[in-house]
């Protein structure tokens, strides 16, 4: 290996950790998604997109401000529902919708989604650990039977039926390089957010309370806004989920959905930025292959969460970051001799 | 006024209660002492209904059907659950004591997923229930299953007994030393470990307890865990972490509440129990009876 390239490659490892090379290397395989025969994988890789980005919107809670949330799907079925919603009043009766309108109706579900994570928040962010998990539990079970039982507005456990988007997006392609587009998008940002200075506060909120509010931060407040952030992503989320599976019901909202982002952030591994979007890759693909063999699915994924909590604590990208430390170490060693004391 | 109707919702809700109490109970048991928030538990206690259904069919083949018949089965099924119970804590939960909140409740989340599936590997997917030929009684101008009553005055018992445990016993006490300092009791010299074991399989075999006394009332079905651990969490939280007495008066609010409201708002009922669950997490995050030495 020449210097030059193992400068490049350490600098570029010092810069965005394990999840720099497995982004570049995801982002060219989902680039070619599509080429594959038949549209099954296509679909399957959309749905890895979209529940990647409810993980990745969850992990801005779990990962960066160390509290669990087990009613973020909440937000993801309110921005499912605000989109789902507009769309059926914008469609012609004959059920065709334009572009630009399609487009609007996607743009509705993030803002709704925040305006509920912003009064939702309001009190969860009072509450730290097993009652903040509590509380956000309680407060997603709340929306649920909410959604649930309204028939008049929400059409109950009916759901919304029939969003078929516009003509040019029926095709499982178009639909999905859309969506990788507005993933993409949403997870630069993301990026961008956790590397800000508000991000390096979400860590200290993470790590100790007592010694971010000693330094002058506004402890209620910087979680409220991450909050708030992180359930606009997950109602971008939702947004997309709508017109993907062609309708919206209340189950989107319960905690078992909630539950799935944080299979998908703990597989994949919450320490690392872009885990949840590996968690999403390994359980969608597995749930996909699982489902043509045998309607024993939860067993299976169960039996796969046992041993990930038992063996491999950090997730995948845990482990292989791990390995990579090893060798790096056992390189290190190997070129400065044994004079490590 | 018509009283009939409300007071076939207070007994149906009261018997309601005495699941929720028999759940929550060991629920809280556990995660006062051990700190794990046990999601598997509600799939224990289905798990349990089954277990409870085919000893009783099998009872039954061998020495004539009689109602008597669910009580030897119920022992039955508490013995083996608590067991089971046992092993799991010995086998599988005690790796993650040093784990953090995230993964304990994943790993008891897949407990939840793997159980589940066992049931309908083993039982299918159709419901079970026992029928148990009891008449129903005429009462207040109405018809009451009299059985309802048999569940009201056992739950009653089995807090009375609970209680007992806990307070007069010496494994009560050292159960309720352990909750409020486990390194205390640890350095008395006390077997921690073996206490662990034995809360889970107490709290497993009340969950036992409760699958068998319930299956003539409702059936069995798959999924139903799923709402019932909610509830559970919220009985739990609404009467405050740890607190027996807490949880016994959260059990009853919770199941008249319940009943209650599906007389005015039948698909919502279980949003009312949120909405106080909420409305206690704001304002008592500790919860009613809990102390906010442990919050």
């Amino acid at each position: 290996m020449s210097a030059g390239n193992s400068n490049w490659w350490s600098r570029f490892y010092a810069r965005y950790g394990v999840s720099g090379p497995a982004a570049l290397i995801m982002f060219v395989f989902f680039l070619l998604v599509p080429l594959l025969p038949g549209e099954f994988w296509t679909v399957v890789g959309t749905e890895i997109l979209i529940l990647g980005l409810l993980a990745m919107s969850f992990n801005l809670l779990y990962g960066y401000m160390g509290q669990i949330s087990f009613g973020h799907a909440a937000f993801f079925g309110l921005g499912a529902y605000a989109t789902a919603m507009l769309f059926t009043s914008l469609k012609t009766p004959a059920g065709a919708i334009e572009i630009p309108e399609f487009l609007l109706s996607l743009l509705v579900g993030p803002p709704v989604a925040a305006l509920g994570a912003l009064i939702v928040g309001f009190f969860c962010v009072r509450l730290t650990g097993i009652y903040f998990a509590m509380l956000s539990l309680a407060f997603g079970e709340l929306l649920f039977y909410i959604v649930f039982s309204w028939y008049s507005f929400t059409k109950g456990d009916d759901g919304i039926q029939g969003l078929l988007p516009p003509h040019f997006f029926q095709d499982a392609s178009n639909y999905y390089y859309l969506t990788l587009a507005i993933v993409v998008a949403a997870l630069l940002l993301m990026w961008r957010i956790t590397e800000s200075p508000f991000g390096y506060i979400m860590r200290t909120l993470r790590d100790n309370q007592r010694r971010a509010a000693f330094l002058g931060i506004n402890v209620r407040l910087h979680m409220l806004m991450n909050f708030v952030i992180a359930g606009a992503f997950a109602g971008l989320a939702g947004a997309l989920w709508g017109p993907f599976s062609r309708s919206v019901s209340p189950g989107l909202l319960g905690w078992q959905e909630s539950g799935i982002a944080v299979f998908m952030t703990l597989i994949g591994g919450a320490g690392a930025f872009i885990g949840p979007i590996i968690g999403s890759v390994i359980y969608t693909m597995l749930q996909a292959v699982v489902k043509m063999y045998t309607v024993y699915w939860p067993l299976t994924i169960g039996t796969i969460i046992l041993l990930i909590v038992l063996f491999v604590p950090g997730g995948v990208l845990g482990l292989v970051e791990k390995q990579l430390k090893a060798r790096q170490g056992r390189m290190h060693d190997a070129g400065n001799g044994t004079d490590e004391t | 006024m018509d009283i009939a109707p409300y007071a076939l919702q207070l007994f149906s809700g009261l018997s309601r209660a005495m699941v929720l109490f028999l759940l929550s109970a060991g629920l809280s048991l556990i995660f006062g002492v051990m700190n794990i928030l046990n999601f598997a538990h509600a799939t224990l206690w289905l798990l349990s209904g089954y277990v409870t259904y085919s000893i009783f069919t099998v009872l039954s083949q061998q020495f004539g059907a009689s109602p008597w018949m669910l009580l030897p089965a119920i022992v039955c099924t508490v013995a083996l659950m608590s067991l089971f119970g046992f092993a799991l804590e010995r086998f599988l939960i005690r790796h993650t004591y040093t784990r953090e909140l995230p993964e304990q409740l994943l790993l008891t989340f897949a407990l939840v997923l793997i159980l589940g599936d066992v049931i309908k590997l083993i039982w299918g997917v159709e419901n079970r229930r026992i029928n148990l030929g009891v008449k129903p009684m005429e009462m207040l101008d109405t018809l009451v299953n009299p059985y309802q009553f048999v569940i009201i005055g056992t739950g009653i018992g089995v807090a009375a007994g609970l209680w007992y445990f806990l307070h007069r016993t010496r494994f009560g006490k050292i159960v309720r030393a352990a909750v409020y300092s486990r390194s205390m009791v640890s350095a008395l010299g006390i077997p921690i470990p073996l206490i662990y074991s034995g809360v889970f399989a107490l709290g497993v075999g009340l969950a036992a307890f409760a699958g068998g006394v319930f299956l003539p009332l409702l059936p069995m079905s798959l999924g139903v865990d799923h709402d019932i651990i909610v509830q559970c969490f919220a009985v739990v939280v609404i009467g405050g972490f740890g607190s027996m007495f807490g949880t016994f008066v959260a059990s009853i609010i919770v199941g008249v509440v319940y009943s209650f409201s599906i007389l005015f708002w039948p698909d919502g009922a279980l949003a009312m129990i949120f909405l106080i669950l909420i409305a206690v997490l704001i304002w008592r995050p500790w919860g009613l009876f809990g102390t906010e030495l442990r919050y």
